[in-house]
């Protein structure tokens, strides 16, 4: 064609062109075809475009906080907390958010395997249900029932009293229960301080919200410490819902951590000196409040005190002051307080000062924690003393069978315990764990369990509430995998080996386990539910997420006993080591023991540094310039017991002599989020024990070595370390 | 060159030519629209007039009309629920493929027949709620056998009847035709 299109031609067809094309095409049936692929078998009570919700149990710590989590078309979507469920009355905290990430992890055991111990991989020699069953079954009949040993986690508390009836009937040894966070929370030392001077073993309840004045030695209540949620709420309480009351709270901590920053005061001291400050406190409310200083108080010499803990006269008379003038005080002793050598007395120094106030039983005071519903008496968690006495029978071979669940020693325990050769001394390992730890990879079989919210379950409450509780757990969703609950496993194991292993396991199911277990609480009728036989009981248990008291209890505790007591908190803790440096490990805000694996929780800046993704060393800046240490430097930790590296955070807020890495990072497996992040700052921790048994974690004296290699901190406010952002700019 | 295209097509064969040309063009349309109101495909020669004939209520296979936006569609299990009662479910031609996916536990792709626009929020339980059967929209379904729409399921359709139920109350007319009622 010679003649050359216009401008405007070709837009004037163009158009037509496009606007035929469109109509065309609009009205043909290609716009509206669409599908829809109906479930071949439809999950329970689903509804399209409708979300279903059910209530269960967080299992992310032992504290047993309700949630309801909401599904849709049978999958986990979000979770909340149950507004019913006394102890978090419709709060979590972070991780019980991220607990589906758990459930989604793309690194769980999927299936049973026989893994051999081939660490670092998981195994693919995949075992059916019936072989893990026979093997666990012959691991238990064929084995001296002297030499099984059951290793549990805190969580859940149904598994733990199956496998304690289990353990009873066949004359195994009482099965022992653990965690990073009970041992940092030195738990066995505070139940034996409670023992002593209450009357009763078990965790004591701070009554926060009604106390105008509290005094916390390191008791981080506000992260992870016993039940955060319950604490976290008390707190609240506490601040703002009294009219023109707004509790005080003074901090006692040797770095500033997320609850010292959220206190009206922080003060710092020197670590091992916490019941030191307690008595001379005691001392001087007692002269200001003109009586004779109690048998308890009477022995200190404030002025040594003074001198040895960096606490200022000044700052001492005015939180005495603060005590003696308040109508409620509450002191409450905390994890690094009690992690000591002398832990026990300081945690019965601080206790008394509570005795001075008269506040036991009292509201805003120290109370008993009601048992659970369905529990005779406190257990405490094994301290680290029992976990030490486990590895000394396992490396001596006096253990031919360890169960495992919920537990991951590996890295939860110090590396200076042994663990690892203790595992290897230990002819049969059977892990049940949920996703590929350290210590799963490193034993024989892994026969997974489902994740929390695929499980059935119950959890009694410790502490944090007034109220008898026992959180009820049911699955929320069907199990994404080929695993299977470990409560079902022993039950079948327990059948098939006869005898008296099938009748220390007379159930069914674990459904039916758990019936039995409950039904006493039918005759109750001062709970939040009444049901006249046990099916319709178990049904309002699932519907409610639980069973609890509907009042509080109390009892009457007299102080009497406490402040007759002669305390003896005669010096500083001794520490551990000829080092400089105090090492404080810390349980990581946002991470907690099992956190790391959920990238919600790496995601999560810490609440008083904003790192994320890693592990740092906190040092104050005067250290670090001494030093010659600059922010992002990577330096080795030394101790008697070994050493770690990880990069500088200088933290203005930490006493110069002291230096605390978060304890949540450093696996070496445990899926792709946690594999080869950060460090473990239990590998420079002493097995060295204080009088109640709990390690004397907070008296440990490191050195610091330069090691002149750098690392960028993915922070906040900066996401370098993680996404290498900013890192290879050219200069 | 537009000038020479127009001289051309006022010559006789030009004339012929764009008539041709029109005439394909509306035919392509008319083809098009016809498309849009035919029952598609369907995985299975479902007689809706069989089942309701059976008595079986229209909830019990969409049970989501009561409760939610969308009806649903019956699970492979629900199907097999009855049928595998019925000898008949083992011979029959037109059974098979609902056999097989049961064996295979796969679904089917059903193709929806009544349905309207992104940007119209419909939701059944309301109209439900509000008295309406199912028959009132979806037709007589014991007079069908695979899902067709009785009606072009268009604004002036909904409308029609929203006025209609409005019954001059100007207060229910105002709710009932507010845009926001379906686009939102």
């Amino acid at each position: 064609m010679s003649e050359k299109i216009t401008r405007r031609n070709f837009l004037k067809l163009t158009t037509a062109g496009a606007a035929t094309a469109a109509i065309m095409t609009g009205c043909g049936p290609a716009s509206r075809y669409v599908t829809r692929e109906p479930y071949v078998k439809m999950p329970e009570y689903t509804y399209n475009g409708l979300s279903t919700y059910y209530a269960t149990t967080c299992r992310e710590c032992a504290a047993g906080c309700g949630i309801i989590v909401r599904t849709m078309q049978g999958r986990a979507i979000k979770v909340e907390g149950n507004p019913q469920n006394p102890i978090n009355l419709g709060k979590t905290c972070a991780r019980g958010q991220a607990t589906l990430h758990g459930l989604y992890n793309p690194d769980r055991v999927e299936n049973p395997v026989r893994q051999g111990r081939s660490a670092p991989q998981l195994s693919t020699a995949q075992v059916s249900w019936d072989e893990a069953i026979q093997t666990v079954s012959d691991a238990l009949s064929k084995t001296n029932a002297s030499e099984v040993a059951f290793l549990m986690g805190t969580a859940p508390d149904h598994l733990f009293d199956l496998v304690s009836d289990l353990a009873d009937a066949i004359g195994a040894p009482a099965p022992l229960r653990f965690s990073a966070l009970s041992m940092f929370e030195a738990q066995a030392t505070l139940s034996k301080a409670a023992e002593d001077l209450l009357g009763q073993a078990g965790l004591p309840f701070f009554d926060i919200s009604n106390a105008d004045v509290v005094v916390s030695f390191g008791a981080n209540f506000l992260e992870t410490w016993l039940s955060p949620v319950a604490y976290t709420r008390g707190y609240a309480k506490m601040r703002r819902s009294r009219p023109r009351t707004r509790g005080y709270m003074v901090h006692f901590e040797t770095q500033m951590s997320q609850t010292a920053a959220k206190a009206d005061e922080w003060i710092p001291l020197l670590p091992g000196t916490e019941g030191l400050v307690a008595l001379a406190l005691g001392k001087l409310v007692a002269q200001l409040k003109g009586i004779s200083a109690p048998r308890a108080f009477a022995s200190v010499n404030v002025q040594q005190v003074v001198e040895t803990s960096g606490v200022s006269m000044e700052q001492l008379t005015r939180v005495a002051e603060l005590i003696a003038e308040s109508h409620a005080p509450l002191a409450i002793p905390g994890g690094q307080a009690l992690g000591q050598s002398n832990g026990l007395a300081a945690a019965e120094a601080i206790l008394a000062l509570n005795a001075l106030a008269d506040n036991f039983g009292q509201p805003g005071g120290v109370l008993l924690s009601p048992l659970a519903p369905n529990s005779g008496a406190h257990r405490r968690p094994a301290n680290a003393q029992e976990m030490s006495d486990l590895v000394a029978k396992m490396k001596s071979g006096k253990i031919k069978v360890l169960f495992i669940h919920g537990v991951n020693p590996l890295f939860e325990l110090p590396q200076s315990f042994g663990f690892a050769e203790a595992l290897h001394a230990t002819p049969t390992v059977i892990s049940f764990a949920t996703f590929p730890d350290e210590t799963a990879l490193a034993s024989d079989y892994i026969f997974p369990d489902h994740h929390g919210l695929e499980s059935w379950g119950y959890q009694r409450s410790q502490t944090g509430v007034m109220q008898s509780v026992l959180s009820g757990s049911q699955p929320v969703v069907a199990p994404n995998y080929n695993t299977r609950a470990t409560a079902d496993v022993f039950i079948e194991a327990a059948r098939l080996a006869g005898g008296k292993f099938a009748q220390a396991l007379p159930f069914a199911d674990e459904v039916e386990f758990i019936q039995s277990k409950i039904e006493n609480l039918i005759a109750r009728t001062d709970g939040s539910f009444i049901a006249p036989e046990i099916n319709a009981f178990s049904a309002y248990f699932q519907q409610h997420g639980g069973w609890w008291a509907s009042s509080a209890e109390s009892d009457s505790l007299s102080a009497a006993n406490a402040l007759g007591k002669s305390l003896n908190v005669s010096s500083v803790a001794a520490s551990i080591g000829e080092n400089e440096f105090f090492f404080l490990p810390f349980v990581s805000p946002t991470l907690g023991e099992a956190g790391a694996n959920k990238p919600w929780l790496q995601e999560l800046p810490d609440p008083t540094t904003t790192v994320m993704w890693n592990t740092w060393v906190a040092m104050n800046p005067e250290t670090a310039r001494e030093l010659g240490i600059e922010n992002d430097d990577v330096v080795r930790i030394v101790s008697e017991a070994g050493s770690v590296e990880a990069p500088v955070y200088k933290y203005p807020a930490i006493h110069p002599n002291a230096v605390a890495m978060p304890f949540g990072q450093g696996h070496t497996a445990y899926g792709r989020f946690a594999a080869g992040r950060g460090a473990n700052p239990t590998d420079v921790l002493a097995p060295s024990f204080n009088e109640a048994g709990d390690l004397a974690f907070a008296g440990m004296k490191v050195r610091i070595e330069k090691t002149g290699k750098q690392q960028p901190l993915s922070r906040l406010e900066s996401r370098i370390g993680v996404y290498g952002e900013g890192m290879y700019e050219e200069k | 060159m537009i000038r020479k295209f127009f001289k051309w097509a006022f010559s006789p064969m030009g004339r012929i030519a764009v008539a041709i040309a029109i005439l394909s063009l509306f035919s392509l349309a008319a083809y098009g629209l016809y498309q849009t109101q035919q029952a598609p495909e369907q995985p299975i020669q479902f007689t809706h007039k069989l089942h309701v004939g059976l008595g079986i209520q229209c909830l019990y296979c969409h049970p989501g009309a009561l409760r939610g936006p969308s009806p649903g569609l019956p699970t492979i299990s629900k199907c097999w629920g009855c049928h595998q009662q019925i000898a008949k479910t083992q011979t029959s031609a037109l059974l098979k493929p609902m056999v097989e996916a049961m064996d295979k536990g796969v679904g089917f792709t059903w193709v929806p027949v009544a349905q309207v626009p992104d940007f119209v929020h419909f939701t059944h339980r309301p109209h439900v709620a509000a008295g309406l059967n199912c028959e009132n929209c979806h037709g007589d379904m014991t007079q069908v056998t695979i899902a067709v729409n009785p009606q072009v399921m268009n604004m002036g359709w909904c409308l029609s009847c929203h006025k209609e139920r409005a019954a001059g109350d100007k207060e229910k007319l105002t709710k009932l035709t507010d845009c926001g009622t379906c686009h939102y």
